[in-house]
């Protein structure tokens, strides 16, 4: 599916003397297959934009589609089950005395058998490399397994879109490769990824494109090449590094990715 | 030695001691920690790292009398932190993830001074050591702003002013950067390593590249300690990290793809230079 936001602007406590406009009119496109990464410093509205995307969170001007459609038009719950959100630190929702029973909850919201609702939960479940957590209880895992268990529960929806905010904050560095490695294999299997980072350098190895948030507009929107050579101060350590030697060596093009960063500086070394 | 519970380890020569110290949390088959032994020296800065569920939150835990350990010793500045945790308290402070959670009051100056008022500070002395924690973190000028109106990395600097103030030997510190954005990370460590010469500091991390300069890295797994290294080892050793789940940083992951020392080239400059260096024999500088 597609979605679209166009000149989404958010005012919070609208009318009031604490008033505050978090989003200034942004207009993005979600591709369907796509990974699309939102940065931009704290306070810069990332949490703000992601809640639109399934009208958690409604715009106070502007509008939001769904191939075309005005979401505010089709039916809530269908379109939440469509675009999975998952929030910061998921694992503080966590409330099922098993983590299969938790992990159920969404899908069971959606009229499925007792049979595909078991099916989706161990496929979730799997997909997070957490299948032996099914039986045990959600609150004697550790911060790494509550945080699978609880994307699973949003995957187990199936979604088309999946939305995932800051969702390696805390982690260590190989769940957060593993994690990593789900998103690139859920946008094969045809879903996008909205994926809201403040670390660029996992940015870097996923993203087909990259937005930059500041002060609740879009600053930069592109390829992730395109909008990290743009700014080399604002770009993952891959960028930094080539970018410091494209002046006198050129040839070493645009690499984002760790592996054809790697690859660009052995060519560059003759080696 | 056959007893080395008592004598071999006074506690007075280390700021943190650990013998054989096992955990378990209630309900749960695994130990958080089985029979881990480490030592902080004074004024060492030592780095903790490993997987998630290996047991570093946990050892925070016992240090400041949160959690008493089933079996072994812990002991901070001398003291028992599951016997005397309010004392245990003025020698170690504990800087967490979450700065959110820690901010208490309307003024970042009040909130600086809270941890004083319990201790019977005199008024005068109070403002003195609020005025000069706040600016050891860098924050002059902020002491009448509201603590809501800063950013995250601000805020993690008002925390640690906060912990500053009641003026701990020893400062832990669980994930202080994972909450931050990149400016507001490099922001803390920035001030964070100057305390370095000052303070016994021991660092949890998940980010190894935050640990270049520490002293010495811990490796937990599993509940125990497999690992105590330089970092010119920690960042060497291929085998260990991959051992614990631990990926070393992008700088010195390049560089050990390249051939170079992974433990000199730390940030991106370094790393370009050497890069240059090497291929147009020293003459050129970026």
């Amino acid at each position: 599916m597609k979605l679209e936001l166009r000149d989404v602007r958010h005012v919070y406590a609208r009318g009031t003397p604490f008033e505050v406009e978090a989003l200034g009119g942004v207009s993005l496109g979600v591709e369907p297959n796509e990974v699309l990464a939102i940065v931009g410093g704290t306070g810069s509205g990332k949490s703000t934009l992601v809640q639109h995307m399934n009208l958690l969170l409604v715009p106070t001007s502007g509008e939001v589609l769904v191939d075309g459609v005005d979401a505010t038009t089709l039916e809530r719950s269908e379109l939440r089950r469509r675009v999975g959100l998952v929030f910061q630190f998921p694992e503080s929702a966590l409330f099922a005395p098993t983590v299969e029973e938790d992990v159920s909850f969404a899908p069971r919201q959606f009229a499925l058998g007792e049979e595909e609702v078991r099916e989706r939960v161990l496929e979730s479940l799997r997909a997070l490399g957490a299948g032996e957590l099914a039986p045990r209880s959600p609150f004697a895992l550790s911060g790494g397994e509550k945080r699978r268990v609880a994307i699973a529960g949003v995957l187990a929806m199936r979604p088309e879109v999946l939305v995932l905010d800051e969702p390696t904050a805390g982690l260590d560095p190989a769940t957060r490769e593993d994690l990593l490695a789900l998103i690139l294999g859920l946008r094969e299997s045809g879903v996008s990824v909205v994926l809201v980072s403040h670390d660029l350098d996992e940015v870097a190895e996923v993203a087909d494109r990259v937005c930059v948030l500041h002060e609740g507009r879009v600053s930069a929107l592109g390829t992730a090449a395109e909008v990290f050579y743009g700014d080399p101060t604002q770009a993952p350590a891959t960028v930094r590094v080539a970018s410091l030697l494209r002046g006198s060596r050129p040839e070493i093009g645009d690499p984002v990715r760790f592996g054809e960063t790697l690859d660009a500086l052995r060519a560059l070394q003759g080696a | 030695m056959e007893n080395p519970g008592e004598g071999t380890r006074p506690g007075g020569s280390f700021a943190v001691s650990c013998e054989r110290v096992s955990f378990s949390y209630p309900g749960s088959g695994r130990p958080a920690l089985s029979g881990v032994s480490l030592d902080l020296r004074q004024g060492e800065y030592v780095g903790v790292v490993g997987p998630n569920g290996g047991g570093k939150s946990t050892l925070v835990r016992l240090l400041n009398g949160l959690l008493k350990p089933d079996s072994g010793r812990v002991l901070v500045s001398g003291r028992d932190p599951a016997r005397e945790p309010f004392e245990v308290r003025k020698h170690l402070g504990l800087l967490f993830q979450n700065p959110e959670n820690g901010l208490v009051a309307p003024f970042v100056e009040d909130d600086v001074a809270f941890g004083l008022e319990n201790l019977g500070v005199p008024r005068e002395e109070m403002r003195e050591r609020v005025a000069r924690a706040i600016r050891t973190v860098g924050l002059e000028g902020f002491e009448r702003r509201e603590p809501h109106t800063l950013s995250g990395g601000e805020k993690q600097r008002v925390a640690l002013a906060g912990l500053l103030v009641a003026e701990p030997e020893i400062l832990v510190l669980d994930e202080p950067t994972s909450m931050l954005d990149s400016a507001g990370r490099i922001e803390v460590l920035e001030y964070l390593h100057a305390l370095q010469s000052e303070k016994t500091v021991l660092h949890v991390t998940h980010h190894l590249e935050e640990l270049t300069g520490a002293d010495r890295i811990y490796v937990l797994n599993g509940g125990e300690l497999v690992a105590d290294e330089t970092p010119e080892r920690f960042f060497s050793n291929a085998e260990l990290l991959r051992e614990n789940r631990l990926v070393l940083p992008v700088v010195p992951r390049l560089a050990l793809g390249l051939g170079f020392p992974p433990a000199k080239l730390r940030t991106p400059e370094e790393l370009a230079q050497a890069i240059l260096t090497r291929t147009q024999s020293g003459t050129r500088t970026l």
